[in-house]
């Protein structure tokens, strides 16, 4: 298992401002200075997890205090240029905020050659209630998302002469990348799942398939993924096409550990502070996803914890844990729960750590992180890939 | 299976009308005169009482609109200019020659897209609280932004009776699928000819010159979802149109006022 470092770089001071933390926010609350200060503090923390050898993962957001990352792109330009080994994964690149998807080639390909092809790249939907600030049209989402999909990796990966693009939703006379990606054709490409349905359309493409907080919804995710792509490539694939994102907080003693925890925590309960209408903007989820969305009453999107019961949002540090979205402690006891989680999943190759969330400082996590790569990693990356067979029994 | 809203239009036929392949949901109820009917993001159902009250005095025609309510929507069929269209060809499917033409709200809108497009389509033209002119300058609104609105506050805002049933998160998750699935396709629908630019068509401004039928423009005078700047500019690009206010009436007149309103139009059309 490979660990990718994580933070969704807040403004965690707006944390204390009563209300949504999404949309509605304003911007007055953010002090500019401060915020330059974490950003700079934010890309310190992914340069020392470089040099620690992990590698790094990089979000965007728009309108909230909760991640002021508002560009994947701007924020690897620098890290592409300021790190030397780290893989660095856009996770993801929100195409319903995107209005070109040409433009979205060329900061891919930009990224890329700077790094010299150490890019890797999750072209995503993008959260619901996120069209308020990009405009786009809700309805007919899907459709453009594939359009642009094609025509990014169209872009990215043309050896031939320039092309033009006469598509249903986008139209470019002439498409040309200047420069072009180093990595052929493309940078690997990821994908988010939540369910096993929505797995399986990256099992089919070979893209490597990442699911968020999920907890044992990890193992059908997976086991969708797992399925698919055999029966499209005819091979297992290997667990390394798999991610899986949780939050981690280390230190050399589990009192320690569980202090960092609860200044983590707030990563949950302000990431839920949105108000309801924007959570899901009308015409953006298809009619049965909606109707069904109804029926099932907002605990079904809810993590479980293993008796069953749905994860409150602020929810204790063991809630969280035992729900599989937090893995608190010493770095035994780290790789521990690690190594007990990827048994219960079936298995998976990359951890997607938020080593950094909330108001977690500079010091803790620098130590978080230090200790994560000097005492777990090695750890980790020993983990079998399970045959089949031990596999399915494993999940059951 | 019977669910609310059929049993709200019992006073009538609902049928499947194809238009050039389109399967359009149909309401038909009355006798006399031809009546189209084009209803707003509350669907046909959310007329029903008005329904009932112009069927007194005319033949109503009442479709869903093309990815509202039963009714399917071709696929390049997105705005409301393409639903003028769609409705003169509707028209000349069941011969409609010259009915009176009313529309509520977004149905409003649909209908001055029809009438500029062939202006002598109808006897008299009927706009009930209509949207489609632009609904906001830079940075003022001239009407609510809808998409910005929880469920609840929307549906306590647009009328001064009792909300839709889509307002309410408690009834609306114990509805018959049936019933889901029409109101999750009425936001779609909603979404899909009104995100942007929001509920308007900067162009039907310049084209309303084009309507030379008589012309009533009907207002609630409690709506609080449209702004008087708003009532103002379509009585400047509406120059030739009546204008009626009605009291004890929000948004949604024709649910707060429905006799009155029918009443109203009946005397219009000399009916």
């Amino acid at each position: 298992m490979k660990i990718w470092q994580f933070t969704e770089q807040a403004y965690h001071p707006a944390f204390q401002v009563p209300g949504p933390m999404r949309v509605t926010l304003p911007q007055h609350h953010c002090d500019p200075v401060e915020a330059g200060q974490l950003l700079n503090r934010y890309l310190d923390e992914y340069m020392l997890a470089d040099e620690l050898g992990l590698n790094i993962m990089v979000n965007e957001h728009h309108a909230a205090a909760t991640c002021m990352s508002t560009s994947c792109m701007t924020t690897l330009a620098i890290l592409a240029r300021q790190t030397s080994k780290a893989r660095l994964l856009a996770l993801g690149i929100p195409l319903a905020n995107r209005s070109n998807p040409l433009r979205v080639a060329e900061e891919i390909a930009m990224v890329d050659a700077i790094s010299g092809g150490r890019l890797e790249v999750g072209l995503v939907k993008g959260a619901a209630y996120e069209l308020f600030m990009s405009n786009r049209q809700p309805t007919g989402f899907m459709d453009r998302f594939w359009e642009a999909h094609d025509l990014i990796l169209d872009a990215l990966g043309n050896q031939g002469e320039n092309f033009s693009w006469e598509g249903e939703h986008f139209h470019y006379r002439t498409a040309s990348l200047w420069p072009r990606p180093i990595q052929q054709p493309g940078p690997p490409m990821w994908g988010t799942a939540s369910s096993a349905a929505s797995a399986r359309e990256y099992g089919r493409r070979d893209y490597t398939c990442a699911t968020f907080l999920s907890g044992a919804v990890a193992r059908s995710v997976f086991t969708g993924y797992r399925e698919s792509y055999r029966d499209t490539h005819g091979r297992e694939p290997s667990q390394d096409k798999l991610a899986y994102l949780a939050l981690v907080a280390c230190a050399d003693d589990t009192a320690t550990a569980f202090a960092r925890a609860e200044k983590m925590r707030s990563y949950f309960t302000t990431a839920a502070r949105l108000d309801p209408q924007f959570r899901n903007p009308l015409g953006f989820n298809a009619i049965d996803a909606n109707v069904r969305m109804l029926q099932a009453g907002s605990a079904a999107m809810r993590p479980r914890l293993r008796n069953g019961q749905p994860l409150p949002v602020d929810g204790t540090i063991e809630q969280y844990m035992d729900a599989g979205l937090f893995f608190v402690g010493t770095p035994d006891e780290v790789f521990e729960q690690l190594a007990a989680f990827h048994g219960e999943t079936g298995g998976f190759g990359n951890l997607l750590m938020m080593g950094q969330a909330g108001e977690l400082d500079h010091a803790e996590t620098v130590s978080n992180l230090t200790l994560v790569a000097r005492d777990v990693a090695p750890r980790v990356a020993e983990l079998p890939d399970y045959p089949t067979e031990i596999r399915y029994e494993a999940v059951g | 299976m019977e669910t609310g809203w059929r049993k709200e239009l019992d006073f009538g036929v609902l049928s499947s009308v194809d238009v050039l392949g389109t399967a359009v949901e149909m309401f038909t109820a009355g006798s006399g005169a031809p009546l189209l009917f084009l209803h707003g993001l509350d669907g046909i159902e959310g007329a029903a009482p008005f329904l009932r009250e112009l069927s007194q005095s005319f033949t109503v025609y009442a479709p869903s609109h093309p990815g509202f309510g039963n009714s399917e929507r071709p696929a390049r069929l997105n705005r409301v200019d393409d639903l003028g269209y769609f409705y003169l060809d509707l028209m000349n499917l069941l011969s409609l020659d010259c009915p009176v033409v009313v529309g509520t709200s977004f149905g409003g809108w649909v209908a001055a897209e029809t009438l500029t497009k062939e202006p002598d389509r109808a006897s008299h033209l009927v706009l009930v609280s209509p949207v489609g002119l632009p609904t906001a300058d830079r940075r003022e609104q001239y009407v609510a932004d809808i998409f910005m609105l929880s469920r609840q506050e929307l549906g306590a805002r647009m009328q001064l009776g009792p909300a839709g049933v889509g307002s309410n998160m408690a009834t609306l998750t114990k509805l018959p699928e049936a019933e889901l699935q029409r109101l999750m396709r009425n936001d779609e629908a909603a979404s899909l000819y009104g995100w942007t630019p929001y509920m308007s068509n900067p162009k039907l401004a310049d084209r309303l010159h084009r309507i030379t039928v008589p012309t009533l423009v009907a207002w609630g005078a409690e709506d609080a979802i449209v702004t008087d700047t708003y009532r103002n500019a379509w009585a400047r690009a509406l120059p030739q149109a009546s204008v009626e206010t009605i009291a004890e009436a929000g948004h949604r007149l024709h649910a707060d006022q429905p006799a009155q309103l029918a009443v109203r139009i009946a005397a219009r059309a000399g009916r």
